[in-house]
C-alpha cells in the first residue's frame, strides 16, 4: 500500500490535491493529519498543511455502497419514500427497497422492479472494476412470485398429464420462464419447453407417454 | 423532474456524457422527453433489442404515475 505526503495552504485543498492525484474521492481515502498549516499574518509564518493519504483498502462494502448509491440516485426522482438496504446473497448483490407498499416500485408483473434491476446492473458493471450481479427487490417480490409461479408450474403439469395434452402458460419473461422449468424439473411424467418469440414467449408443458417415460434424459429444456 | 431523470440515467450509460441533451415538450396531460446522444451512444442508451430504452420508458412511467402525468420517452436520431 502506497501512502503519500501532500502539501496545501490548508488541510481542505492538501486533500483536493490528494482526490485529484490518485482519482479517488474523499470517502476512498486513508487520511492522516499531519500539520494543520496556518496563513500566519501578513504572509509571516505561514505553514503548509501536511498531510498522508493512502488508498483505502476497498473490502467488500464498496460494491455495496456502490450499487446502493447508483439505485437511491435513480429512486430520487420518483417522489415515494424509499430506503435501500444493500447485502452480499452468495456472489450476488442484493439491493432491498423499503418503501409504502403501493406497488408503484413493481409495477404490472414486476416490470419496474425489473426495469431498475436492468438499469443498475448496466450503470454498475459499466463503471465496476469488478463484475456483480445486482438484484433489486422490494416487498419480498421476487419470492413471492417464485412462489406464486411454482403453484401454476404444478397446475400445468397437473392438466397436461389428466388431458394428455400440452398445456401452455401465459407470455412469461426469461425469469419467469425459468422459475416453471425449475419446478417441474424433476417431474418425470412431464417435459417443458419454452415456445414463442419475444414478449409472447410462453412454457409449454408436455405429457410424457408411460412408454417414453425412460427418455426424460433426452428432452432438451431450452429456456 | 422527469427530464432530470432522464438526463441522468443517460449519462451514466453512455461514453460521451457531456453530448447527452434532453429537452421536455409540457403538454396538459403528456409530457414528450426528447433524448439526444452521441451517435456513438445510441447503441447504449437503445439496447440489445431495445431493452435499455424500454426499461427506461418503464421507469420514466412509475416517475410520472405519482405526479399524476403522462410522459412519453423519445430517442431521437
Amino acid at each position: 500500500m502506497s501512502t503519500m505526503e501532500i502539501e496545501g495552504k490548508s488541510v481542505e485543498e492538501a486533500i483536493e490535491t490528494a482526490c485529484q492525484r490518485l482519482d479517488l474521492t474523499a470517502d476512498q481515502l486513508e487520511i492522516e493529519i499531519v500539520s494543520q498549516g496556518s496563513s500566519g499574518i501578513f504572509g509571516i509564518g505561514t505553514r503548509q498543511a501536511k498531510i498522508l493519504v493512502s488508498p483505502k483498502e476497498s473490502g467488500d462494502d464498496t460494491p455495496l455502497a456502490e450499487a446502493r448509491e447508483i439505485l437511491e440516485t435513480i429512486l430520487a426522482y420518483i417522489q415515494v419514500p424509499t430506503t435501500v438496504q444493500a447485502t452480499w446473497a452468495e456472489d450476488r448483490i442484493k439491493l432491498d427497497i423499503s418503501s409504502n407498499g403501493s406497488g408503484l416500485l413493481i409495477g404490472k408483473r414486476g416490470q419496474t422492479l425489473q426495469s431498475l434491476q436492468f438499469i443498475v446492473n448496466k450503470i454498475y458493471n459499466r463503471r465496476a472494476s469488478k463484475k456483480a450481479h445486482i438484484v433489486v427487490d422490494t416487498e419480498n417480490y421476487r419470492e413471492r412470485r417464485r412462489k406464486a409461479l411454482t403453484e401454476v408450474a404444478l397446475n400445468l403439469g397437473n392438466r397436461a398429464k389428466k388431458s394428455g395434452k400440452p398445456a401452455a402458460s401465459s407470455p412469461l419473461s426469461s425469469y419467469d420462464r425459468r422459475i416453471i422449468h425449475l419446478a417441474l424439473k424433476d417431474d418425470r411424467k412431464v417435459r417443458t419447453k419454452s415456445k414463442g418469440d419475444g414478449a409472447l414467449r410462453k412454457v409449454v408443458v408436455f405429457p410424457v407417454r408411460k412408454e417414453h417415460a425412460g427418455g426424460k434424459q433426452t428432452t432438451s429444456r431450452n429456456s | 423532474m422527469l427530464k432530470e431523470l432522464i438526463e441522468m440515467i443517460a449519462k451514466a450509460l453512455v461514453d460521451y456524457p457531456e453530448q447527452v441533451e434532453v429537452s421536455e415538450l409540457e403538454g396538459e396531460q403528456t409530457s414528450v422527453i426528447e433524448l439526444r446522444v452521441a451517435k456513438e451512444d445510441l447503441g447504449k442508451v437503445i439496447g440489445k433489442q431495445g431493452r435499455t430504452a424500454r426499461a427506461m420508458r418503464t421507469i420514466l412511467s412509475a416517475a410520472s404515475t405519482k405526479i399524476r402525468k403522462r410522459a412519453v420517452l423519445e430517442i431521437i436520431e
